[in-house]
């Protein structure tokens, strides 16, 4: 005999009533409808031009010859430990000037004001356009810099660009010198956030100076500090420009990063495969970022 | 009155939309007329300018449309490149780069053209007629891929002034490989002994940006005995003896002269521009680099120095250090249609129009010359021949009229990753910096080749 009861056989029509009533959140006839419409064209641009093209991406880059073929590279091994200096480098070197300046421009005055008018302007130049006066200003024979050196001090500079050492170095430089200004800018936001009470109990308390650093501003500052330094790895890591322009990944290819090469791989050598590949053999190490960063934007703790 | 609720509206709509689809198939026909090209940015405006005088001229005598896009060199590339890999592609592209057409052939992402080249097939040059056949690794058949439209060659750039300054004239120069840039040496002495810092005798790209150094090298490789790298049928011939000394002695040379102070030294790391910068800066007497863009560049800011300073004249390469000519190598921008175009049969159409001779000579001539034709009938044009300009005759002797061969990469794709992971680069900067014997550099650099190679191997 068949067992089925009467509650089984209503059980699907329930189920489909409960989903149905859980996807309307509550809302009813009309509503429900405005709704949908105001949603379909953010989800149809979200598939089209987010998940379409990772899962794209993902499938370009699946091949497990590709890796093979890019480790088999001799330029790889290089290349990642480049890119692992530009950002170990770039990023913190970058964020604690920041952090230092943003403190500085903290200071009253209009003079102040005007001083960071100025020093936002390297952030404010097309990049394209600013590296590459960077390569040129560091050419060693009729470069702006070795010339300015032998005016002055009657020396003979290095030829900048021909080691790799001095290239990353130059490479490192103009990346701190292209987004400094924009990482001080947040941070001096998050300063001037801090409630003056906070600030001005901790003084009267004798947390003046170093200490007032150290025990009120860095501590309210650090979940700050943190997301930007993971949002700006996060960037750094797909960073073309920098390397491209100013050192072009030479000399004889040796301060390529993943971005430089992947893009090489792609569209130098036509095989757009293994240039994803290239990219993606940086999700080992984007993913955990990316991880924490959800963790720390997710607290729900008032920090600033 | 009916009552007209959201659905009612909604429902009239799209019904209205598709009535009017279906009630206009002229779209339909106008669409079968339409093709799109892209094309790269010229170097000079009057580039552009003759390539949409083209355009314009075939739709007015067809009736068709040409939707061209002009895109800049770079970003064109990876447009092209995106497209195919995609499958979303215009019914017309250039060959930017120029070894798509070897690369993309071989993956079958082509249309077979040649009954578009057939049309002028008479007219091209036997070196453009080998540069557009190339290997299809699916149907294992050669097929013809591309339709010559312009061509390039790298001719030697020299200052007279530099030359004179040292005492010497252009007259002087040897007419032998090794004793010709010699020379240049040479005259970097005797300016050095005159108190000129920073000038160096020869401007080797010696770097392993762009495609200059390839070019650079290969031209060696090939003054050197070694133009038989690559077979026609696309056979590696790294075991051929002679292959090998000339790699070697083009490495030697080439690093040498850069580890001896012939070589401005930021040379090892050069972009594609930057040559010509430095080449503009009076910093080096002589550049080998591709095309007459070094002097077009100039012709209006600075006359003085096209019409009389900068030497390409009767500059042919010179001959090997036996007596016997060198052949250039040429490189050819060609027409080239992707697999799943939409209108392939305007594209066909068009590009029959352009390779009329008349067509493609003015548009090459319209470009100030810059590019070179690709048949030998066209440089005997009264532009090509002008008494006047110092530069146009004998860059078209030696692209077009005098030896030439295609690039080794026509014949297997693999050479262009030779170039593009700047295999030969690496060699001569071994030599010219790591203090590498030239034996063992070219050892390195055969291994990679053959490592390359054995990813296409043509049955």
């Amino acid at each position: 005999m068949n067992s089925v009861s009467v509650a089984d056989v209503g059980r699907p029509a329930i189920r489909w009533h409960t989903l149905s009533r859980s996807l309307r959140g509550g809302l009813k006839g009309g509503e429900y409808t405005w709704a949908v419409a105001f949603v379909v064209p953010y989800l149809a641009v979200f598939l089209t031009f987010v998940a379409y093209p990772v899962v794209y991406g993902l499938w370009l880059g699946s091949e497990p010859s590709l890796y093979r073929e890019l480790f088999a590279d001799p330029i790889y091994q290089t290349t990642v430990v480049n890119t692992v200096l530009y950002l170990a480098l770039g990023v913190n070197v970058k964020m604690f000037l920041a952090l230092l300046l943003s403190g500085f421009f903290m200071r009253p005055g209009r003079w102040m004001k005007v001083l960071l008018l100025i020093f936002v302007l390297p952030w404010a130049v097309p990049q394209i356009s600013a590296f590459i006066s960077i390569h040129w200003m560091l050419n060693g024979e009729w470069g702006f810099l070795n010339n300015l050196l032998y005016h002055l001090f009657h020396i003979e500079g290095p030829f900048w660009l021909n080691e790799r050492w001095t290239a990353l170095g130059a490479v490192i430089a103009s990346h701190i010198w292209k987004w400094t200004p924009f990482w001080t800018l947040i941070l001096l936001a998050g300063r001037m956030a801090i409630p003056l009470e906070i600030r001005d109990t901790a003084r009267v308390d004798g947390a003046t100076g170093v200490r007032g650093f150290v025990y009120i501003t860095f501590p309210l500052l650090a979940n700050l500090y943190l997301i930007s330094t993971l949002l700006s790895t996060i960037f750094l890591l797909g960073d073309f420009n920098a390397v491209y322009f100013v050192s072009g990944g030479g000399p004889a290819d040796s301060t390529h990063v993943l971005a430089t090469l992947g893009i090489r791989d792609a569209f130098d050598l036509a095989q757009p495969r293994l240039g994803v590949a290239a990219v993606m053999s940086a999700l080992p190490l984007v993913i955990p970022l990316v991880i924490v960063l959800m963790r720390k934007l997710r607290t729900t703790e008032v920090q600033l | 009155m009916a009552n007209l609720s959201r659905r009612s509206v909604l429902g009239g709509s799209i019904a209205l939309g598709a009535s009017r689809v279906l009630a206009f198939p002229h779209v339909a026909r106008a669409a079968a007329t339409t093709a799109t090209m892209w094309f790269a940015q010229g170097f000079v405006q009057d580039e552009d300018v003759s390539l949409r005088k083209a355009v314009a001229d075939y739709e007015k005598a067809s009736g068709n449309k040409i939707e061209l896009s002009i895109i800049p060199f770079a970003p064109e590339r990876q447009k092209i490149i995106s497209a195919i890999t995609s499958g979303v592609v215009p019914d017309i592209v250039d060959s930017n780069p120029l070894e798509i057409l070897q690369i993309y052939a071989w993956q079958d992402k082509w249309v077979d053209v040649g009954d578009v080249v057939e049309t002028q097939k008479a007219q091209f040059s036997e070196t453009a007629l080998q540069s557009i056949r190339a290997y299809n690794a699916v149907t294992k058949k050669h097929g013809v891929y591309g339709v010559p439209l312009r061509a390039a060659v790298a001719p030697c750039h020299i200052w007279r002034p530099l030359v004179e300054k040292a005492g010497f004239k252009i007259e002087d120069i040897p007419r032998t490989w090794d004793a010709h840039f010699d020379f240049f040496k040479k005259v970097q002495d005797s300016l050095r002994k005159q108190g000129e810092r920073k000038v160096y005798g020869l401007g080797f790209q010696v770097t392993s940006n762009g495609v200059d150094p390839y070019n650079l090298f290969m031209a060696f490789l090939v003054a050197y005995g070694g133009q038989n790298i690559v077979t026609k049928d696309g056979k590696l011939r790294l075991d051929d003896p002679k292959v090998k000394e000339a790699a070697t002695k083009a490495a030697a040379y080439l690093g040498g002269a850069y580890r001896d102070g012939y070589v401005p030294p930021s040379a090892i790391n050069w972009n594609d521009a930057d040559d010509n910068n430095a080449f503009h800066a009076k910093l080096m007497v002589m550049d080998l680099d591709g095309t007459l863009s070094t002097e077009v560049a100039m012709k209006e800011k600075h006359p003085d120095w096209y019409f009389k300073d900068i030497v390409t004249e009767g500059m042919n390469y010179p001959n090997d250090n036996a007596g016997r000519p060198v052949p250039s190598i040429v490189g050819y921008t060609t027409g080239l249609i992707p697999k799943g175009a939409k209108n392939v049969a305007v594209a066909k159409e068009f590009l029959k129009y352009f390779i009329q001779p008349k067509v493609i000579g003015e548009f090459v001539e319209l470009g100030l010359g810059r590019w070179l034709p690709v048949m030998p009938s066209l440089a005997k044009s009264p532009f090509w021949q002008d008494p006047k300009d110092p530069h146009l005759r004998g860059y078209v002797q030696q692209g077009l009229l005098g030896p030439t061969i295609p690039d080794p990469l026509v014949f297997n794709p693999a050479m262009a990753e030779v170039r593009n992971q700047h295999v030969w680069s690496l060699a001569m900067i071994d030599v010219a910096r790591e203090g590498v014997k030239p034996e063992a550099a070219i050892d390195k650099a055969f291994k990679r080749i053959g490592e390359m190679f054995a990813k296409y191997p043509v049955t």
